[in-house]
């Protein structure tokens, strides 16, 4: 069986028993993934690179620490989360960043344009996304813009289920408000 | 693609070359291990701490106090054991606080988990409070070679001398005073400011507990009333400890008033 056909967990654990080198099949997986979830909070691309390197070094040092019977891809996640929030705080003017088609995905899923005055830029809902509560942005960028479900945001963002859905929501009424000023 | 290339390269060269290792398993193991003990410890020091408040409750002079009325009050607060439910409180807390930073239970709404962690040790601690168990940690509390003296600093309180109330066996009755043997020794009160006087109830060997004013050496009483001692049986057992053998001689050893030099543990 190549190592392609096995699934992310069984190759966590082909990496930590047999073959350390299996870990670059990870690698291809989750890169473009992580990168497109990374550049919503690093604009420098140099940057952005250095974290995505840090983020999959650090997996590797504490792959023992994952547990095979979770998913693999909500444990990398939180590891990306976490180190994009570390980013943030080192530059605490940072903006959040949509590119032209997460515009679209504002208007079609967030549903904020039948209810505003004109034409909203994309520009208004990066800032007004940066200006939201971190409680609030975290779950709606991962379940609008990396289409996630509940149940993996609760576990990248170790909070009850029900609590995501509760964020999303109030986060969506607070984000409406926000770009009505 | 390029770039993803580039940085499958640089990570799998700093994992060949030995610069970036796996952690070994055992470190994750003794992490959980470590949190999951702080949590279990936190938990059962509540429990066990939580058994003492209501077993000290239950059995001891401090809510008895309350018969008094307005009087018996400041009595009642002399005598709570303070420091049991402070240290239930924070071990309640550091088992929180524990929950809440290592995500041990993320999928549940914190809130409830806390409730149910409080309600739990209530139950756990009632129940326990009604065995053997917190009388034997009140025993071992005096006996240097016991666990249960790492109990005794927390139950100071339980055991030291009341301003406001007082509560013994009468052994020596005279004019305008009784004296009694009490847990922390003998005290002579004095019936003078008592607002009603039934003296003939101070028998000796009767158990009698009163409220009034306490000054060094001895006791003004406002309100007296003699007690069945098998409802306080803390305090019971505080006077046969601190009394030994003596606790079982008749009143003849102390005929001669205190005044007169006739209180030896004085």
């Amino acid at each position: 069986m190549s190592l392609s056909e096995l699934s992310d967990e069984e190759l966590v654990v082909v990496v930590r028993e047999k073959d350390k080198e299996a870990y670059g099949e990870l690698i291809k997986r989750y890169q473009t993934k992580l990168s497109h979830y990374l550049r919503k909070f690093i604009n420098n691309s140099a940057e952005l690179e250095d974290v995505l390197q840090d983020v999959f070094i650090k997996a590797f040092r504490n792959l023992n620490s994952f547990d095979t019977e979770q998913k693999f891809s909500s444990w990398i996640f939180r590891i990306t989360h976490n180190e994009a929030i570390n980013n943030i705080k080192k530059r605490k003017n940072e903006r959040l960043l949509l590119d032209e088609n997460e515009w679209d995905v504002v208007d079609e899923k967030i549903d904020l344009g039948r209810e505003l005055d004109g034409k909203i830029t994309g520009e208004q809902v990066a800032v007004a996304l940066t200006k939201l509560k971190e409680k609030y942005r975290d779950p709606i960028v991962l379940f609008f813009f990396e289409e996630k479900t509940y149940e993996e945001i609760s576990d990248i963002l170790k909070i009850p289920v029900n609590t995501v859905g509760t964020f999303i929501s109030r986060g969506k009424k607070h984000l409406k408000d926000l770009l009505k000023k | 693609m390029e770039n993803n290339l580039n940085i499958e390269n640089k990570v799998m060269e700093e994992i060949k070359s030995g610069r970036v290792k796996l952690r070994s398993k055992y470190i994750f193991l003794a992490e959980k291990l470590g949190v999951g003990s702080a949590f279990a410890l936190s938990i059962i020091l509540a429990i066990l701490f939580f058994t003492l408040l209501l077993f000290y409750l239950r059995s001891s002079d401090n809510l008895f106090y309350l018969s008094f009325g307005s009087r018996g009050f400041m009595a009642f607060l002399d005598s709570f054991p303070y420091s049991l439910v402070l240290i239930s409180i924070f071990c309640l807390l550091v088992a929180g606080f524990i929950l809440k930073k290592t995500n041990l239970i993320y999928k549940r709404p914190f809130g409830q988990m806390a409730i149910f962690l409080i309600i739990a040790v209530i139950l756990l601690s009632t129940v326990l409070a009604f065995t053997r168990l917190a009388e034997r940690i009140e025993q071992g509390a005096f006996n240097p070679n016991s666990p249960g003296r790492f109990f005794r600093p927390f139950m100071r309180g339980c055991f030291e001398e009341r301003r406001g109330g007082v509560v013994g066996r009468t052994v020596e009755v005279g004019g305008d005073y009784i004296i009694i043997q009490t847990p922390n020794g003998l005290r002579q009160l004095q019936l003078n400011a008592l607002e009603q006087t039934s003296l003939n109830e101070m028998a000796t060997g009767s158990w009698v507990m009163a409220v009034g004013e306490g000054e060094e050496g001895s006791f003004s009483v406002q309100l007296i009333k003699r007690i069945d001692v098998n409802e306080m049986p803390f305090v019971e057992r505080g006077v046969r400890r601190h009394f030994g053998q003596q606790f079982l001689n008749t009143s003849t050893e102390f005929r001669t008033p205190c005044s007169m030099g006739g209180c030896p543990n004085r």
